[in-house]
């Protein structure tokens, strides 16, 4: 067993270093499904399969085609005729022995008369290249079941990505430049205390040279106070005021010439951001005031116990403060001051997490579920990212396509520019018209281009018309899409097989936001954009 | 107006099939980029790679396979291609790029050329030899979720080295060996001792307490005082440290208390410098064992996240000792061994004997997890991100083929949309920098040095070699002679290295004229005469040269795109011969234009 798990260590290190070992564990226990093994289902597949999820299955009723061969690593010559689910699985299980590879050869459509509970057992479902309508179906079937829905599928030099999931939560978002949590401006007890025990005035130059740069900026802020009747300071002139104030208690030589120490200039580095007030913002708050958060049932995932729990915290015992996060930066110091100051945050941080977790008990208890049902892992590292904790919810597809519920909005304020993405989501709109009319994509055929180009160009206005979309689409971009005939050229495949995979990543280990809801690759300009739906 | 240019996939797809195209790494990036080719219709296609296939490439470099650990990454990545696609005509080369059998007739037999390279040398070098031979170049590099795309064309764009870069972090000999602060210089030393201990011997990478720190004013009336403390050691300075290890046996023990105890009480006796700094405290490999309260571990998860005490670090260090000591022996005399950040007992080795010098020089230690990525300069890398990348390059490459370099762009790829919403930022090319000392019409440039203290073979190693990325120059002084002061012929000049600059009357405002005939390339080097150059500073560059990058906005974005995926390719950072530039940042792609990064990124640029 240790033996395995170094293995997989070795194995999987550099990917361990961006999500760790609880998002690896969580990788392992996912099983995903994706719908049609083309060029750019195995892409993302095989991207998801590398890193070493537990298990796919992939459905897909079509027989391997000489076509799929010419633009699929997955699918060889000798494929030809067979059907596609199995002969895509096979080559995809040798990327990795670790994962669990099924299929089920028949169509989405057919699962979806049969068994449409079948979806129902999956971390999570990818469909790729899919007809409007099976899109629709499916996208109903795992809205009302829960599992995340990720569509996905490039058309020519486009790609699209749609998320569908009524709700994701995120413990670990990642933030990109956090602040710490140190508590400056409203010390708690036992870091007063832990401050109050250093004497800057009467201790020896080295000492003083090796206190770490948070005991010196709450010293001096102590005096600040006193004489600023207790308000921190605020602008840009009371803040270099201060630093002047730390600059003054470097310890002087002889002569009266300052020393260098360095953990004063740290000090005076760090003054920007420590003394940022302890407050909890709006997106935090927003979670507290939530209905799933009020209304705590036997049925409430355990994201929305912990966050009522951190409210109940926040209201009865933090003096309106989030649980402390019980991490310091590195700083200088010797070991023993270091460590002596971290332990003070990490207990604290400890103490609040219990406090937290009596407070998980008492809900899990008053809907009468036991109280292992969360771990106290769980509930510490929830604490430790409570200031980040994110949820996102997107729009049903339902929603998207209805006539009523359109966001009509995002669509006519994104068309400003005629050239952006936005029009490119709505020609391939137009095409899924196109092909509910006439049972097949425009320009599949080259002899059929130009005929094609009318055609299209009446599904184009009447979706405008349709949804009452007050904007014009070139005809150039017309002509473009029926040039395209609906190929699927590996190498936007392969970005796409790369960034589909990596929200698929991002959706399973639960951590890092994924994008809301709607994302458009044009391959040919190299750009991206992302929108509401 | 790109739109009604049309795709240029379809009406390419038949003369792509002429084309032969170089691929330079077949690791991370360049195992998606020749699956992406031969199904894009390229069929004539050669990849070098010098490197063999790690356990860790696995998650993310598709083409191999656990039985492939240890072949040749070119020859599997080309086998395993034509598994699937067997019409394609692959030549795959177990080589490094710079070798000179790849000089610029082989480059000009490319209509194209792709780096996937994961280190600054090579990608210096490629991007000199597609400039001699004057044949487009698309470079790439990623960093965990970070990637970036560029085009290069001779007098059309910027080349790789127009735009400064980062310099790569050195540390001062005397921080190493006499006054480590910070984790770093605790590795560094590990790395140096391992290689002392078991690897090639390197005079640049001394371990033991360095007597001529510039901080200490010699005092003759101490020199007695430091002899006796230091009985033991100045005898083993007279033998090499390999030596001395092998003399006792690799004892464990002795090892633990020279390393750990004497040298250290040696240093205290260099009082002056602990007056401001704490003084590092020696620890004795018997006091410890009594101690021995084994295992308090702070950190929780996998065994490698965790930070073990002294007592376990002690026990840590004496196992890998005998570990390696014996894999020495199997080797047979005269062997060596190369620390590899992926073989566990020299991880090991590192891991221990770092943070036992972190404890005693009052530093927080840390766990072998955190060595591994600061001694192994590891990047994170994943499949999605180079997936992402390979798929640009290649539609780069159909612009460049379909004659719209023009079109091409500058791409970045972000961790998430930006704030406008964007995933990737295309940015156009920049036209070539003027004074740019690689791709101007005449490069110059102007060094300051010491001409008397200068040897020529630090002129040609560190000045040309290192810091210019040349591979065999040769010098000539323009002193109406054209003196010959470094042949690339072997055995021709080699007399001449052991003497200072000033020896053959170079002085300042002297001019070198510097070629490199593999590169095609020719340098003009003015000497500036200085003698007050900073402590441990050999040379400066003045003017518009590497040295002066730009301020990066903020800390985390440098620390963000300051990184390269050391994927593949040329001579691994990790092995040998990489230590003086021992750093965070490897040299890489996404370094070397970290400085184009960080200038496009908010508020500084149009197009995020």
């Amino acid at each position: 067993m240790a033996a395995t798990k170094t293995a997989k260590e070795q194995k999987y290190d550099r990917q361990l270093r961006l999500w760790g070992d609880h998002g690896q564990e969580e990788l392992e226990n996912a099983h995903v499904c994706l719908i049609n093994s083309t060029a750019s289902g195995t892409e993302i597949l095989k991207n998801l399969v590398l890193p070493g999820i537990g298990a796919f299955t992939i459905v897909d009723g079509h027989k391997v085609s000489g076509e799929d061969v010419g633009n699929n690593f997955f699918l060889s010559n000798n494929s030809i005729g067979r059907n596609r689910a199995q002969a895509a699985t096979e080559l995809l299980q040798e990327l990795n022995t670790d994962v669990s590879g099924n299929f089920v050869e028949e169509s989405p459509d057919k699962l979806l008369d049969n068994d449409p509970e079948f979806f129902h057992r999956f971390t999570l479902v990818i469909g790729v290249q899919l007809p409007e309508s099976t899109c629709l179906r499916l996208g109903s079937v795992l809205w009302n079941a829960n599992v995340p829905f990720l569509v996905c599928r490039t058309y020519g030099l486009v790609g699209y990505m749609r998320l569908v999931v009524k709700e994701h939560t995120v413990i670990e978002s990642h933030p990109d430049n956090a602040l710490e949590d140190l508590r400056l401006d409203q010390p708690f007890a036992e870091l007063k205390s832990h401050i109050q025990s250093y004497d800057l005035e009467g201790m020896g130059k080295k000492d003083h040279g090796h206190t770490p740069w948070i005991i010196i900026v709450a010293k001096y802020l102590e005096k600040w106070f006193s004489e600023h009747n207790f308000q921190l300071p605020k602008n840009y002139k009371e803040k270099e005021a201060f630093k002047q104030l730390i600059r003054q208690g470097i310890l002087k030589n002889e002569k009266g010439t300052p020393e260098v120490e360095e953990n004063f200039e740290e000090a005076i580095k760090n003054v920007n951001t420590a003394l940022n007030p302890t407050k909890i913002s709006n997106g935090v708050d927003d979670l507290f005031n939530g209905e799933q958060c009020n209304d705590i049932t036997s049925q409430t995932p355990a994201f929305w116990v912990m966050t009522r729990a951190v409210r109940e915290f926040v209201q009865n015992d933090g003096g309106g403060n989030l649980p402390v996060r019980g991490s310091i930066p590195d700083m200088i110091a010797d070991s023993e001051k270091f460590i002596n100051l971290q332990n003070v945050y990490r207990e604290k941080a400890m103490q609040d997490a219990s406090v937290v977790s009596k407070h998980v008990e008492s809900l899990l208890q008053s809907v009468g579920k036991p109280s292992e049902s969360i771990s106290e892992q769980d509930i510490k590292l929830f604490c430790k990212n409570a200031a980040f904790l994110r949820v996102v919810r997107c729009r049903s597809l339902a929603e998207e396509y209805s006539v009523e519920t359109v966001n009509k909005d995002a669509i006519t304020c994104s068309m400003d520019g005629a050239d952006g993405e936005m029009v490119l989501y709505l020609m391939l709109r137009s095409v899924d018209r196109f092909y509910q009319q006439h049972s097949r994509y425009p320009g599949v055929y080259n002899y059929q281009v130009e005929e094609d180009i009318s055609k299209l160009k009446l599904c184009v206005n009447s979706l405008l018309q349709e949804y009452g979309l007050n904007v014009s689409v070139k005809d150039d971009y017309i002509h473009e899409f029926c040039r395209y005939g609906a190929a699927e050229p590996h190498t936007v495949a392969s970005f796409l097989g790369g960034s589909a995979a990596q929200e698929a990543i991002k959706l399973i280990t639960r951590q890092f936001v994924p994008f809301n809801n709607t994302f458009v690759y044009n391959a040919m300009s190299q750009t991206t954009a992302t929108f509401q739906l | 107006a790109l739109i009604s240019k049309g795709p240029p996939y379809r009406k390419l797809a038949d003369s792509l099939s002429a084309c032969r195209v170089l691929v330079v790494g077949a690791g991370g990036i360049g195992c998606e980029l020749l699956k992406n080719l031969v199904l894009t219709g390229f069929k004539n296609i050669e990849v070098i790679d010098l490197d063999t296939i790690d356990v860790s490439n696995l998650n993310r470099q598709f083409l191999f396979q656990k039985k492939h650990v240890g072949k040749s990454k070119a020859q599997v990545a080309k086998e395993s291609v034509l598994q699937f696609c067997p019409t394609a005509n692959i030549t795959a080369y177990h080589d490094s790029i710079m070798n000179p059998e790849y000089n610029v007739e082989f480059f000009r037999n490319f209509m194209l050329v792709m780096n996937a390279l994961d280190n600054r040398a090579a990608r210096n070098h490629v991007n000199r030899m597609c400039l001699a031979a004057d044949i487009p170049l698309i470079e790439s590099g990623t960093a965990g979720y970070l990637g970036q795309v560029t085009v290069i064309k001779k007098g059309l764009t910027e080349c790789y080295e127009c735009q400064p870069k980062p310099t790569q972090k050195t540390f001062p000999g005397c921080t190493i060996r006499n006054t480590p602060s910070e984790p770093i210089h605790c590795i560094v030393w590990a790395k140096y001792l391992f290689n002392q201990l078991f690897g090639e011997e390197d005079a640049d990478q001394e371990v033991s307490p360095d007597t001529a720190d510039p901080e200490l004013t010699w005092n003759p009336a101490d020199t007695e005082a430091r002899a006796t403390a230091s009985d033991q050691d100045g005898d083993i300075k007279r033998v090499s440290t390999k030596d001395w290890a092998r003399s006792t046996g690799y004892d464990t023990v002795k090892l633990f208390n020279k390393l750990f105890k004497d040298d250290i009480q040696y240093l205290l006796t260099m009082d002056k410098l602990w007056k401001k700094r704490k003084a590092p405290l020696p620890l004795d490999w018997l006091e410890i064992q009594k101690l021995a309260c084994p295992q308090e571990v702070t950190g929780t998860g996998l065994k490698d996240q965790q930070v073990l005490g002294v007592a376990g670090y002690s026990q840590l260090f004496s196992r890998s000792v005998e570990t390696l000591r014996s894999m020495l022996a199997d080797k047979g005399d005269g062997a060596e061994l190369v620390w590899d950040k992926d073989d566990p007992p020299a991880m090991d080795f590192v891991t221990a004997a770092a943070n036992l010098r972190m404890h005693i020089f009052s530093m927080n230690m840390k766990s072998r997890f955190d060595i591994k990525s600061m001694a192994g300069n590891i990047i994170p890398a994943i499949a999605t991100t180079n997936a992402v990348i390979a798929g640009l390059i290649v539609l780069e490459a159909l612009k460049i083929l379909s004659g719209d370099v023009e079109q091409c762009r500058t791409i970045f790829l972000n961790k998430q949309p930006n704030p406008r919403k964007k995933l990737l930022v295309p940015c156009a090319l920049d036209p070539p920098s003027a004074n740019c000392y690689v791709c101007a019409s005449k490069p110059e440039v102007t060094v300051k040095l010491n001409v008397h203290k200068t040897l020529v073979l630090a002129l040609q190693d560190k000045i040309l070699k290192e810091k210019f990325g040349m591979v065999a120059p040769d010098v000539q002084i323009e002193d109406g002679k054209g003196t010959i002061l470094i042949s690339s012929e072997e055995g021709e000049t080699e007399a001449n290295n052991s003497k200072f600059l000033s020896d053959f009357g170079i002085r300042h405002g002297s001019r070198l004229q510097v070629d490199d005939f593999l590169q095609d390339y020719t340098l003009l080097v003015n000497v500036i005469h200085c003698e007050d150059l900073e402590k441990d500073v050999e040379f400066e560059v003045v003017g518009d040269a590497p040295d002066k990058a730009p301020t990066p906005p903020s800390a985390q974005e440098d620390k963000n795109v300051a990184n390269g995926n050391k994927d593949s390719a040329e001579p691994s950072t990790s092995s040998k011969g990489d230590y003086q530039t021992q750093s965070f940042e490897v040299s890489c792609f996404v370094t070397a234009v970290g400085a184009i990064i960080s200038r496009s990124q908010p508020p500084f640029g149009p197009n995020r």
